[in-house]
C-alpha cells in the first residue's frame, strides 16, 4: 500500500516538467552561474575557529624527580647553596613548566588548543576517545635527562611521545605545530646552554600562535563560491518539494481520486505517511544529485562525509515532515493558498535569512543568528562548517533546529490531518 | 440492502439535501434523476460514506455506516462526475494503481486490468497517457477504475457528462451489460433517457428533496392525463408561447433548441386551435406531433420546469 502510494507520487513528480525544472534544473543552473560569477569575490578569506583537544600525560613531575636530580647533581660534586642555586635555575627553565604554563596557557594558543591533564593508566581509553586530537606523554625521567644533556654533556636526549589522532587532520596539525615549536625551543636552549649562553626566553617565544595561524592558513579550507552556492541552492530548492507534493495531493482531492483511495480503505494516516516518505526520499535524492554535480562538474572535494550524511538525512526528514504539514493545511483549507504563500513568500524569506543568496552574516550578525534558526539556514551553516574542516559536534546545535522543526511539522500533521476524508 | 433514512445535509446556511429516503436492494438498478444542483451528488456522497450527513443515517446490512463506513466502502464502486484519474499516467498504470490500493496484486491484478481494459474498450490504448485521451475515453476509464475490484454496488454520478454521442452510447451499453449481469446500480443523471434506459426504479430529486419515486410506468402514470405536443416551424418565439398559454391556461410551454413543447391535459384537443393561432401570428408550423409522456414530462409536471433548465 505504502509503496504503491509512494511510487505513484514519484511518477507524478517525474512526469511533470515543472517539478523537474524547479527541483533539479534551476538549482544546477544557479549553482553553476553563481559559482562562476562570484568565484573571484568569494574564493579568498576564511575564518579560523578550530580548537584542538590535547591530552597531557606528565609522568615527570618535579616532586617525583627532584630527589633523583639532587642525587645526580651531588654526584656531579654540587652541594649546599650552589646546589640550591642550580635547582632554582633549573626549575625556572623547566621546559615542561614552560610548555604548560607559558605556551599552552597563552591567550592566543588557548583559543586553538584545549589541554586536559590525564593519567597514563587510562591511555588506551584516551586513544579511543574520538574527541581527543593528540596525546602528549612526557616520560618520568624527562627533566633528569634534560639536565644531563643540557648541563653535563650527556648524549641521552630527553624524549617525549606525541600521539596524533587521524580523526581530524587540521586539529592534529595544530597540536603538532605547537609541540614542534616547543621542541625546537628547548633544543635551541640546550644548544645555547652548552655554548655557555643562558637564554631561557628562547623557549618562551610567542611564535606558537603564529605557527597555529600558519597551520590554519595552510590547512583550513576556505569556502569557495562553488561550495557556498551548492549548499545554498541545495537547502533552498529542497523547500519547493513540499509545495509540489501538497499541490498534487490537493489535485487528488479536486479530481476525486482521493475519494477513491478512501473508499479503497487507504487510511488518512497511511496517506500522510506516504507523503512524508516521498518528501524525504525526493529531498534526499535531490541533495545527493546536487552534491554529486558539485563533485564531478564543479570539482568540489566534499569532506566530512559522515557529518554530511547526517545533515542531508536530517534535512530530508524535515522536508518530508514539511510536505505532510503543507498537505494537511491544504486539505484543511481546501485551497492551494498555503502552498502558494509558502512558495512565494516563506521560501524567499527563509532563503534570504538562511544565506542562500549571500552570507547574511556580512550584513548583520542578528539576522545571521535568526537565519540559523530557520531549518534551511541551520542546514547550510552545518554544511559550510563541516566543509571548513570543523568537527561533527559543531552540527548538533544546528541539527537540533531541524529536529524541533521536524517534530513540529509531524505533530501538527497528526493533529490536523482530516481523518474521515476530504471533499472538494 | 443500502438504505438512506432522513438524510439531511447543510453547508453553512445552505440546505443542500433535505429528508432524503432511499432504498437500494441487491440486483436493482435505481436512477436518481434531477437537474443540476438538485443535490444528487451530495446524496450519493453521503450514501457512499464520503460525506457525513448533518442528520439522518445510511444503513448497510442493518448497520449504520456513520461510525463504521469501512464495512460498506469495499463493496462499492463509485464513478464520480469528475475524471478521477491521473492524467500523467497511462490507462494501464491508472488501473493498476487503483487495483493495488484495493489489495490486488501479481497475476490477479494483471488479469483484472486486462479484463477491465477490454470491457471499457481501451485495450489498444492501454499504454497511452490519459491526458492524451478524448473526453469519452477518459469517461470509460473512469468507469473502469471503479470496476477493478468487482464491487457489488456501482454508484455512478453523471457518467456521460460532456462526451460525444458515440462514447455515450458505448458507456450506456457497458452499464446496461453490467446491470444485466446482476450488478446493483445507483445511477444519477439529468438525462432522463439514460435513466429510463438503465433503471428499474427512479427517484426524482429537485432542490434537495425527493419529489417522486416509482417505476417508470408508475411515474409516467402521474402524467397519463397529459399530452405533449412537439411543434417545429418558423418564428416559434416566446411571444407565441405566451399566446398559447393565454389560449390554454392549463398548458406549460418549453423550448428545446428549435423545438417547441406544449404540455396540457388530454381532454383538450388543441391542434386546430394551435394552427389557427399560428396563422394569426404569422408563425409557420411545419410539423406537430402528439408525444407519449416521458420522464421529462413527469419532471415538468412536478416542478413546472424542464430537467435541463
Amino acid at each position: 500500500m505504502l509503496l504503491t502510494l509512494i511510487g505513484k507520487q514519484i511518477k507524478m513528480l517525474l512526469r511533470n516538467k515543472q517539478p523537474l525544472i524547479i527541483l533539479l534544473i534551476m538549482p544546477l543552473v544557479l549553482i553553476t552561474i553563481l559559482s562562476t560569477a562570484l568565484a573571484s569575490v568569494m574564493n579568498s578569506g576564511g575564518e579560523p575557529a578550530i580548537q584542538a583537544r590535547l591530552a597531557l600525560i606528565d609522568e615527570s613531575s618535579w616532586e617525583n624527580e627532584e630527589e633523583s636530580i639532587k642525587n645526580f647533581l651531588e654526584e656531579q660534586g654540587l652541594s649546599g647553596p650552589s646546589l640550591d642555586a642550580v635547582l632554582t635555575q633549573l626549575k625556572s627553565s623547566d621546559p615542561i613548566y614552560i610548555l604548560e604554563d607559558s605556551i599552552l596557557s597563552a591567550d592566543g594558543v588557548e583559543e586553538y588548543i584545549s589541554v586536559e591533564k590525564k593519567q597514563s593508566t587510562g591511555l588506551d581509553s584516551i586513544r579511543k576517545d574520538k574527541n581527543t586530537d593528540g596525546i602528549l606523554t612526557i616520560p618520568s625521567s624527562f627533566r633528569l635527562d634534560y639536565i644531563k644533556t643540557a648541563y653535563f654533556n650527556e648524549t641521552q636526549t630527553p624524549e617525549i611521545d606525541l600521539f596524533l589522532s587521524q580523526e581530524n587532520e587540521i586539529r592534529a596539525s595544530i597540536i603538532q605545530s605547537v609541540i614542534t615549536e616547543w621542541q625546537n625551543g628547548y633544543t635551541k636552549s640546550l644548544a645555547l646552554t652548552k655554548a655557555g649562553i643562558t637564554l631561557d626566553q628562547s623557549l618562551q617565544n610567542n611564535s606558537s600562535v603564529e605557527k597555529v595561524e600558519q597551520v590554519l592558513e595552510e590547512r583550513e579550507r576556505k569556502i569557495p563560491a562553488s561550495v557556498y552556492y551548492t549548499a545554498g541552492m541545495l537547502v533552498m530548492f529542497a523547500l519547493y518539494i513540499p509545495s509540489f507534493l501538497a499541490g498534487f495531493a490537493l489535485q487528488e482531492v479536486q479530481w476525486k481520486v482521493y475519494d477513491r483511495m478512501i473508499l479503497a480503505g487507504v487510511s488518512a494516516t497511511w496517506y500522510a505517511i506516504s507523503i512524508f516518505i516521498t518528501g524525504s526520499l525526493v529531498a534526499f535524492v535531490q541533495q545527493l544529485l546536487l552534491l554529486l554535480y558539485g563533485k564531478f562538474v564543479l570539482g568540489i572535494d566534499w569532506i566530512g562525509l559522515d557529518a554530511m550524511a547526517v545533515i542531508v538525512l536530517t534535512y530530508s526528514l524535515f522536508i518530508g515532515g514539511l510536505s505532510a504539514l503543507l498537505t494537511t493545511l491544504q486539505f484543511r483549507t481546501k485551497s492551494d493558498g498555503v502552498a502558494n504563500l509558502f512558495n512565494g513568500l516563506v521560501i524567499t524569506i527563509f532563503s534570504f535569512l538562511g544565506g542562500s543568496f549571500f552570507n547574511i552574516g556580512d550584513v548583520s550578525t542578528i539576522l545571521a543568528k535568526i537565519g540559523n534558526l530557520t531549518p534551511n539556514g541551520a542546514t547550510m551553516t552545518a554544511i559550510l562548517s563541516i566543509q571548513k574542516g570543523r568537527e561533527l559536534e559543531i552540527i548538533w546545535p544546528l541539527m537540533s533546529v531541524l529536529f524541533v522543526a521536524f517534530s513540529l511539522c509531524v505533530l501538527l500533521s497528526i493533529v490536523l490531518f482530516p481523518k474521515r476524508g476530504v471533499t472538494s | 440492502m443500502l438504505q438512506a433514512i432522513n438524510l439531511h445535509k447543510r453547508y453553512k446556511t445552505k440546505e443542500v439535501v433535505r429528508q432524503v429516503n432511499m432504498q437500494l436492494e441487491a440486483g436493482e438498478s435505481i436512477g436518481l434523476l434531477g437537474p443540476n444542483g438538485a443535490g444528487k451528488s451530495t446524496t450519493i456522497s453521503m450514501l457512499s460514506s464520503l460525506v457525513m450527513p448533518t442528520s439522518g443515517e445510511v444503513i448497510w446490512n442493518s448497520e449504520s455506516i456513520n461510525k463504521n463506513p469501512e464495512s460498506l466502502r469495499k463493496t462499492l464502486g463509485v464513478v464520480p462526475q469528475e475524471i478521477a484519474l491521473y492524467p500523467e499516467l497511462s490507462a494501464k498504470e491508472n488501473l493498476a494503481f487503483f487495483g493495488r490500493i484495493y489489495g490486488l496484486k501479481g497475476s490477479l491484478l494483471s488479469e483484472r486490468v486486462e479484463e477491465t481494459l477490454q470491457k471499457i474498450g481501451l485495450s489498444d490504448r492501454k499504454n497511452d497517457i490519459v491526458k492524451t485521451f478524448s473526453g469519452g475515453m477518459k469517461r470509460r476509464l473512469n468507469i473502469g477504475a471503479a470496476l477493478l475490484h468487482r464491487p457489488s454496488i456501482l454508484i455512478m454520478d453523471e457518467p456521460t457528462v460532456g462526451i460525444d454521442p458515440q462514447s455515450r452510447a458505448y458507456i450506456l451499453d457497458t452499464v446496461k451489460q453490467l446491470v444485466e449481469e446482476g450488478m446493483t446500480l445507483l445511477y444519477t443523471s439529468h438525462y432522463m433517457e439514460e435513466v429510463e434506459l438503465l433503471c428499474d426504479k427512479i427517484y426524482i430529486m429537485d432542490q434537495g428533496e425527493i419529489i417522486a419515486f416509482g417505476t417508470k410506468e408508475q411515474l409516467k402514470s402521474l402524467v397519463s392525463n397529459n399530452q405533449t405536443i412537439e411543434l417545429k416551424g418558423h418564428l416559434l418565439t416566446e411571444e407565441f408561447g405566451e399566446v398559447l398559454k393565454k389560449q390554454f391556461p392549463t398548458a406549460s410551454v418549453r423550448y428545446e433548441e428549435d423545438i417547441f413543447l406544449v404540455s396540457m391535459p388530454k381532454k383538450e384537443e388543441p391542434l386546430a386551435t394551435i394552427f389557427a393561432l399560428a396563422a394569426e401570428n404569422d408563425v409557420t408550423i411545419t410539423s406537430a406531433i402528439i408525444k407519449i409522456p416521458s420522464l421529462e414530462d413527469v419532471f415538468l409536471h412536478l416542478t413546472g420546469k424542464a430537467l435541463r433548465d
